[in-house]
């Protein structure tokens, strides 16, 4: 009970020490000249979609609500931001070259194909997020388009 | 109860540190050599600097070109600073056709190896250019390929295959390739036989597809 009673208060300490380790926030109200929406002119909806499914790990601006600023789970989120951008960036994607375009553009249309986006952990505590049958017929016939533009 | 209790405590708090730690550690997967480090030149590269390197006089230099509007030229020579490169490309090819996750995942290691080691001073600057947009493509799709299951393994091949036949466009090739074409993904893929044995459907249809072009 002692020990119990030691730990307890040692991880107590601890978890409120990780509060003050700074994070960096991942915000951005710009909407960049290289933003996919905006090079390819996406409709409304689509622009929609792509915000709500895609854009918190995949672009300059991620929405944070309350519980995802507290640590550890800022840092959790924090990991997956980064890979994400790394991976694919759509407020940067009017910088890729077009042979980054192309293969990006394949990337997306089968993840989403395959279910493998958005993720399913984040869909699960973003149920927004999640994407329905139509929602990925009528995304990836759109990005199928654009695919075609550029051969 | 005493010492459940106390088990129980131990286990959530290693459990809590363990993971609050590895959210500070950078578990990012390791860098493979993005750097472009000038190793040190082995012979072949340094004739291949020399210019002509034909010795033989061979007289069959057709190219595969599958993008006419290329508009940087086709380098017309026999290549070898290309080929640890392709070399690895190959393994890849092979390992897919063998249903090989574990060989095309070893190829793909090769492959980050083989670009490291690949001496960027020779290139001018136009090539220059083009070789970078391939390379950033061509890693992007070899770091996906050491760590992914086969059928994901697969789809980065189409585009791999893409970059390398471009890249052989770009610098050329001492080795004789074949360039296949697979109806089904629509997209080609180099072979050093002329058998055809299909990289993205491997035992399942291995006989599928046909020869486009010839390198070399």
């Amino acid at each position: 009970m002692k020990i119990f009673k030691k730990i307890a208060i040692v991880l107590f300490i601890v978890l409120i020490g990780i509060q003050f380790v700074p994070t960096t926030y991942n915000t951005s109200s710009e909407v960049l000249e290289t933003d996919f929406t905006k090079i390819y002119n996406a409709p409304q909806n689509i622009q929609n979609l792509l915000k709500t499914s895609c854009y918190d790990c995949h672009s300059n601006n991620t929405n944070y609500p309350w519980y995802s600023k507290i640590q550890p789970g800022a840092w959790f989120m924090e990991k997956h931001i980064n890979e994400g951008k790394e991976e694919l960036n759509f407020s940067a994607f009017g910088d890729y070259s077009g042979r980054r375009k192309k293969s990006k553009l394949k990337s997306i249309i089968s993840q989403i194909k395959d279910d493998e986006m958005p993720l399913s952990s984040y869909a699960l505590v973003h149920r927004d997020a999640k994407l329905s049958e139509k929602d990925k017929t009528m995304i990836t016939k759109w990005l199928n388009n654009i695919r075609d533009s550029l051969q | 109860m005493k010492n459940l209790k106390t088990t129980f405590g131990i286990l959530l708090f290693t459990v809590l540190i363990s993971t609050v730690s590895s959210c500070k550690n950078d578990t990012k997967k390791a860098e493979t050599d993005g750097s472009m480090q000038n190793m040190e030149m082995n012979s072949e590269n340094h004739d291949a600097d020399m210019g002509h390197d034909n010795s033989d006089g061979h007289h069959d230099y057709e190219n595969a070109t599958s993008n006419e509007e290329r508009d940087i030229a086709a380098s017309t020579q026999k290549n070898s600073a290309t080929s640890e490169i392709v070399d690895s490309y190959l393994q890849i090819k092979n390992a897919l056709v063998s249903d090989s996750k574990d060989g095309a995942a070893k190829g793909a290691s090769m492959m980050l190896m083989a670009f490291s080691n690949f001496d960027m001073s020779q290139l001018g600057e136009a090539q220059h250019k083009e070789y970078m947009e391939i390379y950033e493509s061509a890693k992007e799709q070899a770091e996906h390929i050491v760590k992914s299951p086969i059928d994901h393994q697969r789809e980065h091949f189409e585009t791999m295959s893409t970059d390398v036949n471009d890249l052989i466009t770009l610098l050329g090739t001492d080795k004789t390739l074949y360039v296949d074409y697979c109806p089904m993904k629509k997209v080609s893929w180099l072979s050093e036989t002329k058998d055809i044995k299909n990289p993205f459907y491997g035992s399942k249809m291995m006989t599928c597809g046909n020869i486009k072009s010839q390198i070399n």
